[in-house]
C-alpha cells in the first residue's frame, strides 16, 4: 500500500510537469492555425471552469450566470482597447476587477439563497446582463458587437499569431489551475469543503461562512472575467451571443461531469467537452459529415453524457479516478 | 471565589416572529457543569444556539468572561473562547478525522499551540488518534460524538456548550464520554450541557435548570433538582414510583 501511495505521489508530482511540457511542445510539433484556435478556446474555458470548480465543486454554490462575468471581462477589454485605446494589460486588469466587483456586489444579497434559488438568481442576473450587452450599444456595439479589438500587447511585444495566443492563454490557465490546486489543499480550501458539508458545523468551528461564500463567488467571477478579458484580445471580436445561458449551463455541466470536490476532474471534463465539436482539429481526415454531426448535436451529446454521468458515475471523472485508486489499493 | 465564565441574562430569541425562549438567565462558573433539562421543544437547543451566536437574540445579554458578547457572530465567539458541540454532531463526513480536528482549530494561527491541543484531544480520546486518516462518516456513533467534542476543544475554549451528547449512544460509550466531561470540568472548563437524559445530566452536573415552553421554570443545585418531586415526576421517569 505504501508503494502504491509512493507511486501516486510520484504521479502527482510528475503530472503537472508533463502537462506543462505537453502544452509547450504543441507549437514545436505543429503550426496548424485551426488547432491553435481550438486549443485556445479550451484554455479559456479551463480558466472559467477552475473558478466554477471552486464555487460549485468545493463550496457547493451553483451559478448559472458565469457567462455574464465572462462577458464583462470581454466587453471591458473590447471597449477599453478598441474604443478608448487603453493599453491591453490595463484593460485586462480593469476587466477582471470589474467582473470581480460585480460578483462581489451580486453575492452579498444572494448570501441567504441556496440551491435552486441561487441558480434562479444568477440566471436572472445573466439575463439582465444579456439585455445590457445588447441595449448599451454605445459601449457594447449592441447586436453587432465590438469589432477590431487590438491583439494583446505588452510594451513592444505583440501577441498576434494563433500560436502566441495559444501560449498566452495556456500560460495563464496553468497558473490559475496550479494556484487553485494549492488553495484547496490549504486552510481556505478545507473551510470551503466544510461549508459545503454542513454550514452549521462550519459555523461552530468559527468559520465565517458568509464571508467565505462571498470570497469564493468573487474569485470565481473574477476568473470568468479574466477568461473573457483574454478572449476579447485573442479573438478580436465580441458579440452578445457568446455570453448566452447555454454557455453558462455548459460550464456547470463541465464541473458536474468532472466531479465535485476536485480541480483536475472538471479541467479534464472541460478539455473533453470543449474539444468535442472541434474533434477534426485533433483527428485530421475525419469525414466532414461526422464532424458536422458532432457540431449539430453538440448540446444533445453533452446532455446525454451528463445524464449518463449522473446516473452511473455521480462522482464524475474525479469520482472514477478515486474509485480506481481504491480498487488498486485493495488488490 | 469562583469565577463566572458565562452569564446569560433575560435572553429572548426565536425564529422569525415566533418566540422560542423567553427571559432565560443562567451562569456557568469555571470548573462547573451546568445542565439544562426539559422536554423536546422546550427551547433548550435554541438557547444554546443563541448563546453560540447562531440565532440572534431579540432581548437580553450574554457576557463571556466579563465582556458583553450579545449578538456577536459565531466565529467571533469561537475566537473569544466559546465552543459549541451541535446537536447531531454536524461533522464533516467525507473529511478525515484529522481534517475535522484541523477545522476545529480554524480560528487559531499558532501551529505549535494547535499541535498541543491535538496532543491533548488525542490523549482524551485515544481512538481518534488511531482513526486519524479515516473519513469521519466511517466512525461509530460514539466515536463521532467524541470527534465532535474533540473538534470543539481544538479551538481551546473556556466554555463548552454541549447539545444532547448522549443521544443514540450505548451506556458504556455514554459513561466514557461523560467521564471525559468530568475531567475537562475539573481542569477548569465551564460546561453548559443540554440533555434529554435528565438522570444522567443531573448526576454529572453541579447545577441545573429546568426549561418548559421557553421559560426557566426551576433552577438549583443538581442534587436538589434530582430530589425535587416535580422534576422526579416529569423528567426522571419516577412516574410509576409516585403512583
Amino acid at each position: 500500500m505504501s508503494a502504491r501511495y509512493g507511486l501516486d505521489r510520484a504521479i502527482a508530482r510528475v503530472a503537472p510537469v508533463l502537462i506543462v511540457a505537453l502544452v509547450a511542445a504543441v507549437p514545436l510539433l505543429t503550426d496548424d492555425r485551426y488547432l491553435f484556435k481550438v486549443l485556445t478556446f479550451v484554455g479559456l474555458n479551463v480558466i472559467v471552469v477552475t473558478g466554477l470548480a471552486l464555487l460549485f465543486g468545493y463550496a457547493g454554490q451553483i451559478s448559472l450566470g458565469h457567462a455574464a462575468f465572462f462577458g464583462i471581462g470581454a466587453y471591458s477589454v473590447g471597449y477599453l482597447t478598441a474604443t478608448r485605446a487603453l493599453p491591453w494589460l490595463a484593460a485586462v486588469a480593469i476587466g477582471v476587477a470589474l467582473a470581480s466587483v460585480v460578483g462581489l456586489l451580486l453575492s452579498l444579497p444572494m448570501l441567504r439563497l441556496k440551491g435552486h434559488y441561487l441558480a434562479m438568481a444568477t440566471l436572472a442576473f445573466s439575463e439582465i446582463l444579456g439585455v445590457f450587452f445588447v441595449e448599451a450599444s454605445a459601449i457594447t456595439g449592441g447586436n453587432d458587437g465590438l469589432r477590431g479589438i487590438p491583439f494583446p500587447s505588452v510594451g513592444p511585444f505583440k501577441i498576434a499569431t494563433p500560436g502566441a495566443s495559444y501560449l498566452l492563454v495556456w500560460g495563464v490557465a496553468i497558473i490559475v489551475v496550479v494556484l487553485a490546486s494549492n488553495l484547496v489543499r490549504t486552510r481556505p480550501g478545507r473551510a470551503l469543503r466544510a461549508v459545503h458539508g454542513t454550514e452549521l458545523g462550519a459555523q461552530a468551528c468559527g468559520i465565517d461562512t458568509g464571508r467565505l461564500r462571498v470570497q469564493v463567488f468573487t474569485l470565481s467571477a473574477g476568473l470568468a472575467g479574466l477568461a473573457g478579458a483574454l478572449y476579447a484580445g485573442v479573438v478580436g471580436f465580441v458579440s452578445p451571443t457568446t455570453f448566452s445561458l447555454e454557455f453558462s449551463v455548459l460550464l456547470v455541466a463541465m464541473v458536474v461531469l468532472g466531479g465535485t470536490g476536485s480541480i483536475t476532474g472538471p479541467v479534464v471534463a472541460c478539455v473533453a467537452l470543449t474539444l468535442l465539436p472541434y474533434i477534426d482539429a485533433l483527428v485530421p481526415g475525419l469525414p466532414r459529415d461526422a464532424v458536422a454531426f458532432l457540431q449539430d448535436w453538440e448540446a444533445d451529446i453533452s446532455g446525454i453524457v451528463m445524464i449518463g454521468v449522473l446516473l452511473f458515475a455521480p462522482g464524475g471523472v474525479a469520482g472514477m479516478l478515486r474509485r480506481s485508486r481504491r480498487a488498486g489499493d485493495a488488490s | 471565589m469562583p469565577e463566572v465564565l458565562l452569564r446569560v441574562e433575560g435572553l429572548d430569541a426565536g425564529y422569525g416572529r415566533v418566540p422560542v425562549i423567553r427571559g432565560a438567565s443562567l451562569e456557568v462558573m469555571r470548573g462547573e457543569i451546568v445542565t439544562i433539562i426539559g422536554a423536546n421543544g422546550a427551547g433548550k437547543s435554541t438557547l444554546l444556539k443563541t448563546i453560540a451566536g447562531l440565532v440572534r437574540p431579540t432581548a437580553g445579554n450574554v457576557t463571556l468572561e466579563d465582556r458583553d458578547v450579545t449578538g456577536l457572530a459565531p466565529e467571533r465567539l469561537v475566537r473569544r473562547g466559546l465552543a459549541l458541540v451541535p446537536e447531531a454532531r454536524m461533522l464533516f463526513g467525507p473529511m478525515s478525522v484529522a481534517e475535522n480536528l484541523a477545522l476545529g482549530a480554524h480560528t487559531r494561527r499558532s501551529t505549535a499551540e494547535v499541535a498541543d491541543s491535538l496532543k491533548r484531544v488525542n490523549s482524551l480520546f485515544p481512538v481518534l488518534a488511531e482513526r486519524s486518516s479515516q473519513p469521519a462518516s466511517t466512525l461509530s456513533g460514539g466515536e463521532q460524538q467524541m470527534l465532535a467534542i474533540a473538534r470543539a476543544l481544538m479551538s481551546n475554549p473556556r466554555v463548552l456548550l454541549l447539545d444532547e451528547p448522549s443521544l443514540g449512544l450505548a451506556p458504556k460509550v455514554i459513561a466514557d464520554i461523560f467521564g471525559v466531561l468530568d475531567d475537562l470540568r475539573s481542569e477548569g472548563l465551564g460546561i453548559l450541557l443540554v440533555e434529554q437524559d435528565a438522570n444522567l445530566a443531573l448526576k454529572h452536573a453541579q447545577r441545573g435548570h429546568v426549561m418548559r415552553s421557553g421559560h426557566m421554570v426551576l433552577s438549583g443545585a443538581a442534587s436538589e433538582l434530582a430530589d425535587n418531586d416535580d422534576v422526579r415526576l416529569i423528567y426522571l421517569g419516577a412516574w410509576h414510583g409516585k403512583e
